[in-house]
């Protein structure tokens, strides 16, 4: 990524477990950006908008999100995300077990850039993720406007 | 419904049979008598024509009588006055009558004591006044001529005719009240037959007016009862519809359950095999940083330490992957079955016979290497129905025949089929190891095997076999003796249509 220190990984997922697993594999891709975690929907949107080290006050992020979250879907966190100027650029990989197509389609259709379904085997887990670490280092994100 | 049908819709049945009938039997005797009534009013009716006949016969054998007797007096008369010969020829030719004439009346007469009496007499003075005629004649022939007439003035000959004149009068008098008596009989004959006539014609209204009032009302209960079979059908369909309704969202939940336990346990099952690989190779490490150790400086490692590097930590993590592996291949077993139950069934014509030839030969490495064979038994009926999951089912079914054979035996497979009505009844039979009596049941239910456990497997077969059978409007059962082998029969609708199966829920 464009600057390793200054993109940082929103990461929302509610299974601490895989949360760790996902870190491990993206650090052994290379990846070294700050990666923030969060297991809930509020806590992540008050992040992404209001925090003042969060992306909408301070400098490009990448979001890497779970649709299964406890308190809402992940696809109204992506669709708050698109419509939000200060956000709406932010790449949003959304990484998931559900492999429905009809899901697929409406993440798109919102604005998702990337749609990863997590595979249950463990070993091929590691292998996207390490991939995915792969890719994140080499796309661009945009800056904040007027940074 | 717990009453009886027949009861509820309330035909007399029996009753009304029993009463049209006793109707109808009644009419026909009625007609009968009728008849007889008819036939025996004719036979009256002949008889007095007959006696009518008889009347008039007398009356004219009466007349002829009186006629020869007053005409032979006549003639007597008139040789009496003349002597002429001519005269007494005439006589002789009319008196000769008399005596024919009579016998004629006596004849016709036997059967009336009345009549003879009158018969008797006038027999009497018929004699009487034939004497005294040929007495008068004898005195002409004779030339006495005068006395003759003499005797003639003399004679009470105008007193016997008179006589006889009454007595014939009264005989034709006794056949006039003959008659008349009989006319009377006759009219009461009549009025009989027109009596018994009119009370056979009441009769006969009457019948047909019950027997019509019987055949109304049993017409209108057999509406009735039609009616309200009618109703109760339609509340049976909808009982079913509702039933029906209530199944398939029961089973849609179901599926809905399945889908979601066997993706949400995934999940923790994911960090499970994830930390046990980080685990593994946190291991590696602490092993290698043991190995170094023991050659440096061997003193620093303990026995504890040195256990749990090489062979505890390994031992533990072996056991998790086994574990989580089972486990993984049994979340993937629900969800393949939640998956199939969601499939959209497309029915067309599948050729079975082809369909067995495939399955023989994707099977052909297993078959040789365990000594069986599989054979079609004739020739299976053709079927419409969903290709893939009656092919799923055949495998399925035909690949445990191969796997659970009795050792020693060589296997012999045999699949037949037969059509009746509207389904068809696809048998399996091997003569492998069989399945005890108690399992019968257990085997089709998921995660469930029998007998020993010497082939690898999860317990999923039939069940994916029942669930697919039942997805086709079909059922599956099993009958088998333990060591002598087992066979599966499986029934299906000829024509899958989309009502046959189980709707599945909405796909997700």
């Amino acid at each position: 990524m464009n600057d390793h220190r200054s993109v940082s990984i929103v990461m929302i997922e509610d299974d601490e477990g895989h949360a760790r697993l996902i870190e491990k594999n993206i650090r052994r891709a290379g990846i070294m950006n700050e990666i923030t975690h969060f297991t809930d929907g509020t806590t992540a949107l008050h992040y992404l908008f209001t925090d003042k080290n969060g992306p909408a006050m301070n400098g490009p992020a990448l979001v890497l999100l779970d649709l299964n979250l406890p308190d809402m879907s992940g696809t109204d966190i992506l669709a708050k995300i698109k419509s939000e100027p200060a956000l709406k650029r932010t790449p949003v990989v959304v990484l998931t077990t559900t492999d429905d197509k009809v899901e697929i389609q409406r993440c798109y259709d919102l604005g998702c850039n990337v749609y990863i379904t997590k595979p249950v085997n463990y070993e091929s887990f590691a292998q996207a993720i390490r991939q995915l670490g792969l890719f994140l280092s080499v796309i661009q994100v945009p800056d904040l406007e007027g940074q | 419904m717990p009453r009886p049908l027949l009861l509820r819709l309330g035909v007399r049945e029996g009753m009304a049979r029993q009463f049209l009938i006793g109707s109808v039997t009644l009419g026909f005797a009625a007609l009968i008598v009728a008849i007889a009534a008819a036939a025996w009013s004719t036979a009256r009716s002949q008889d007095h024509g007959k006696w009518v006949t008889h009347t008039y016969e007398v009356e004219l054998a009466v007349t002829q009588v009186s006629n020869a007797i007053e005409q032979s007096e006549t003639v007597r008369r008139g040789y009496l006055l003349a002597g002429q010969q001519v005269y007494l020829d005439s006589y002789r030719n009319v008196a000769a009558k008399v005596g024919p004439a009579l016998a004629a009346v006596e004849r016709l007469t036997l059967d009336n004591p009345r009549q003879r009496q009158h018969v008797a007499r006038l027999r009497v003075m018929i004699a009487d006044i034939l004497t005294h005629r040929n007495g008068t004649i004898a005195l002409v022939q004779a030339g006495q001529r005068e006395a003759a007439v003499r005797a003639f003035v003399n004679e009470t000959s105008a007193a016997r005719m008179k006589n006889i004149r009454a007595t014939l009068a009264a005989m034709t008098g006794e056949e006039r009240r003959l008659l008349a008596l009989r006319d009377e009989e006759l009219q009461a004959s009549v009025r009989m037959f027109y009596g018994i006539l009119a009370l056979t014609g009441v009769l006969l209204f009457l019948l047909a007016l019950a027997t019509l009032a019987t055949v109304l009302r049993y017409t209108r209960d057999l509406s009735v009862s039609r009616d309200s079979l009618r109703d109760f059908a339609d509340t049976l369909e909808e009982l079913v519809e509702e039933r029906t309704a209530d199944l398939s969202r029961a089973n849609e939940e179901i599926q809905r359950f399945a889908y979601i336990v066997s993706h949400d346990l995934r999940s923790p099952l994911v960090n499970v095999m994830g930390f046990t690989a980080e685990l593994d190779s946190a291991t590696i490490a602490i092993t290698d940083l043991i190995d170094r150790a023991e050659q440096a400086a061997p003193e620093i490692v303990s026995e504890d330490a040195r256990l749990a590097a090489r062979e505890d930590l390994p031992e533990a993590i072996r056991f998790i992957r086994t574990s989580t592996q089972k486990m993984d291949r049994l979340i993937n077993a629900i969800l393949k079955l939640s998956r199939e139950g969601r499939r959209v069934i497309s029915p067309e014509p599948v050729d079975m016979n082809a369909m067995i030839q495939t399955i023989d030969g994707s099977l052909k490495h297993l078959t040789a290497d365990r000594d069986a064979t599989i054979a079609i038994d004739g020739s299976l009926p053709g079927i419409v129905t969903d290709r893939l999951a009656i092919e799923q089912i055949f495998s399925n079914l035909i690949e445990n025949a191969v796997k659970y054979l009795q050792p020693g035996r060589p296997g012999r497979i045999v699949v037949r089929g037969t059509k009746t009505g509207s389904r068809i009844a696809y048998e399996i039979e091997d003569n492998g190891r069989g399945i005890a009596a108690t399992d019968h049941q257990r085997v089709f239910d998921l995660f469930r095997r029998s007998g020993q456990q010497d082939q690898p497997g999860e317990g999923i077969g039939l069940a994916h076999v029942r669930a697919l059978a039942y997805r086709l409007g079909g059922v599956i059962d099993v009958s088998s003796e333990l060591g002598k082998g087992a066979t599966f029969r499986l029934t299906l609708p000829t024509m899958l249509t989309e009502t046959d199966s189980i709707r599945p829920g909405e796909d997700r």
